[in-house]
């Protein structure tokens, strides 16, 4: 049996040319930058060549580009840190409905520390309102975050209008780029952002590193204390085979971009106008036009989410339901709730995610499985056959 | 009417509430009502000598309405009969305050209410027989909080231009056919029509029913709208599934309510 990896989103693997360019610096040049010798000085040039790339890709400054150990990291030095550092300047932020849960948890814990939240709500396709937002600053408002796009539903937000309205308004713009990267072009001098979070491996690098981009004058408190790394913002010694091998990433995305994604957006639309037309009751979540191209989600009447999992795995496919991250909970994603969907509506959903090793083969399997899982498990649906009258 | 816009009357006992506090004793009987979905919770005390209300004391947590009330109940009920308190009306209350605005007669207005409670449970500890009633006092508290606060903020109680609802994710309130027909009707300009009911099936007649079951609307049956949420206007509802006793959030841009 075919094995078919449709959950990009959740995971992706390493690229090899990334693997091999990262190999000498585990045993070969395996120095500390922090040393002033030459073995150090090898590593030392690493990790500023690989920060200059990476500063290259989202049009930033070389010393706008923070390492840390992953996008979860880069997300709570960007929003806690700076929440800390301006706390005297005020203490709302804003954030959207839709924002990814690691989001939610931070502003959870704020909230705990005397900020005030806001949540902006998303229309039926999960965009962020620019009028709701708006309407939600306050002449305490000190950070809005907003991510650039859906990592469940792959809807697209308006970033550059939220970015000029933040300008506008003196509030600093933070966006949760990692569903995006790599899928659609970064620029944060065009879009006025400030603070950025990255995952290297959502772009086809080592996990464990990610990247928090930070404008000059948007400084962050860190969040951990040490020897003084990365200007004091984030201290311990700098994994330098995985910041290579984010680097190399960027390099494969600069020359491929283009052409991959538009091989995703073949497969996402076929899947869309196929599983639309040939399953009865099946409907896509998110943006139908503002969506990332390497994703199709969609959800059917009458019948559970996980038992379409545990389906597909039974057939060696691989794709997420709900939330890719709490599936395991089969708690309804917050996500799809926002977008006002019915708990029940909201666990009948299948999420396929595309990527760079998937073929047509893998999209033609997947499309022939889709219909018969679906219509086997509305056989022993008891709510299917009363739904559709 | 604004729902803040109180009477002098009203305001004067919110500002200075008589008769706060508790009771206590073998002569002491106590009424408690209320919904913490709405906001509201009521206690009302009597001291009861032989067939007279002695005194009467209160404990209100709610909005100003539900405050002024009840403070003016326990002025009111003393050295009433128990028969004649029996028969105290929130309209009485009401009227005793120089009237209350419409949106808060449902909801805050309860102290006649705990009041009867009070008497109620006092005769059931002499053994006298009482006819339980409480089933219907709950259904009485027709509470939708918010309904007033977003009317024309994504609240609306007719349909008049489709058109405004185009994309919108309406709610729509079953109260009979007229209802159904607005439901069936906004699927033409918006893909997410739900429509609530508090019953298991939805009476109507036999062709709207089929035609409403062809449609794309989405029907939550023993459900009951308890809240309208938003900043400025409607972003969402709290919905009670009534069989499961489980209140949900639900993201919506319009509520229509036909009565």
């Amino acid at each position: 049996m075919k094995e078919v990896y449709l959950d990009y989103h959740s995971a992706k693997p390493v690229d090899s040319r990334v693997i091999e360019g990262m190999m000498k610096y585990f045993h070969e040049d395996f120095g500390n930058p922090s040393s002033l010798h030459h073995v150090g000085d090898v590593a030392t040039e690493a990790l500023e060549d690989s920060r200059k790339k990476i500063a290259d890709f989202i049009n930033a400054d070389d010393d706008e580009i923070i390492f840390t150990s992953g996008a979860t990291e880069a997300i709570n030095l960007g929003i806690i840190g700076y929440a800390l550092r301006n706390k005297n300047k005020g203490n709302h932020i804003i954030i959207a409905e839709i924002e990814h849960i690691s989001i939610h948890n931070i502003v959870k814990y704020l909230e705990r520390e005397g900020f005030e939240i806001s949540k902006v709500p998303v229309d039926q396709y999960g965009k962020v309102s620019l009028q709701k937002l708006e309407r939600r600053i306050k002449d305490k408002t000190i950070l809005i975050s907003i991510g650039m796009a859906s990592n469940e539903i792959g809807t697209i937000q308006p970033i550059n209008e939220i970015g000029k309205l933040a300008a506008e308004r003196g509030i600093a713009f933070h966006t949760d780029a990692v569903a995006a990267e790599g899928l659609v072009p970064i620029d944060v001098k065009k879009d006025n952002i400030n603070l950025m979070a990255l995952s290297s491996n959502d772009i086809y690098g080592p996990r464990g590193v990610g990247v928090m981009y930070m404008q000059k004058r948007f400084r962050v408190n860190p969040i951990i204390i040490g020897g003084g790394q990365e200007k004091g913002l984030r201290s311990g010694s700098e994994d330098i085979p995985g910041i290579v091998g984010m680097s190399i990433a960027v390099e494969i995305l600069q020359k491929e971009m283009n052409t991959e994604v538009k091989r995703f957006l073949g497969y996402r639309d076929g899947m869309i106008k196929q599983i639309l037309d040939e399953v009865p009751d099946s409907h896509l979540n998110g943006h139908p036009i503002d969506r990332l191209a390497s994703n199709a989600h969609f959800r059917f009447d009458g019948i559970e989410g996980e038992s379409i999992l545990l389906s597909f795995k039974d057939l060696g496919i691989s794709v997420s339901t709900g939330s890719a991250c709490t599936s395991k909970t089969l708690e309804p994603s917050h996500t799809l709730i926002a977008t006002g969907l019915l708990h029940e509506e909201a666990h009948g959903s299948l999420q396929l995610t595309t990527g760079r090793f998937n073929t047509d083969e893998d999209i033609d399997i997947v499309l022939e499985a889709v219909p018969n899982v679906v219509s086997r498990l509305r056989e022993l649906s008891p709510i299917y056959k009363t739904e559709a009258g | 009417m604004k729902s803040t816009k109180y009477s002098e009357k009203v305001l004067d006992h919110f500002r200075n509430p008589r008769n706060v506090g508790t009771l206590e004793g073998e002569d002491v009987a106590v009424g408690k009502v209320g919904n913490p979905t709405c906001g509201d919770i009521m206690e009302v005390y009597i001291r009861i000598d032989g067939n007279v209300i002695t005194d009467a004391k209160f404990r209100t947590f709610g909005c100003g309405s539900a405050i002024a009330t009840t403070s003016m109940t326990t002025e009111m009920v003393k050295g009433m009969t128990l028969d004649e308190a029996m028969k105290l009306t929130r309209q009485d209350v009401a009227d005793e305050l120089d009237g209350l605005p419409p949106i808060k007669m449902h909801c805050s207005n309860l102290a006649a209410d705990a009041l009867h409670e009070a008497i109620k449970s006092y005769r059931r500890g002499k053994g006298e027989e009482v006819p339980d009633e409480d089933e219907k006092v709950k259904d009485e508290i027709e509470c939708l909080v918010g309904k007033d606060e977003f009317l024309d903020k994504g609240v609306y109680l007719n349909v008049e231009d489709r058109n405004e609802f185009k994309d919108l994710r309406t709610l729509v309130l079953y109260s009979g056919d007229e209802s159904v027909e607005t439901a069936i009707e906004l699927t033409e300009v918006t893909d997410r029509v739900i429509l609530l009911t508090p019953d298991e099936t939805v009476v109507i007649n036999p062709e709207l029913a089929e035609r409403l079951a062809s449609s794309s609307v989405k029907v939550l049956y023993q459900s009951k709208l308890l809240e309208v949420r938003g900043e400025f206007e409607v972003e969402k509802v709290l919905i009670l599934n009534i069989d499961e006793d489980e209140e949900y959030e639900l993201f919506v841009d319009a509520v229509v309510i036909i009565e």
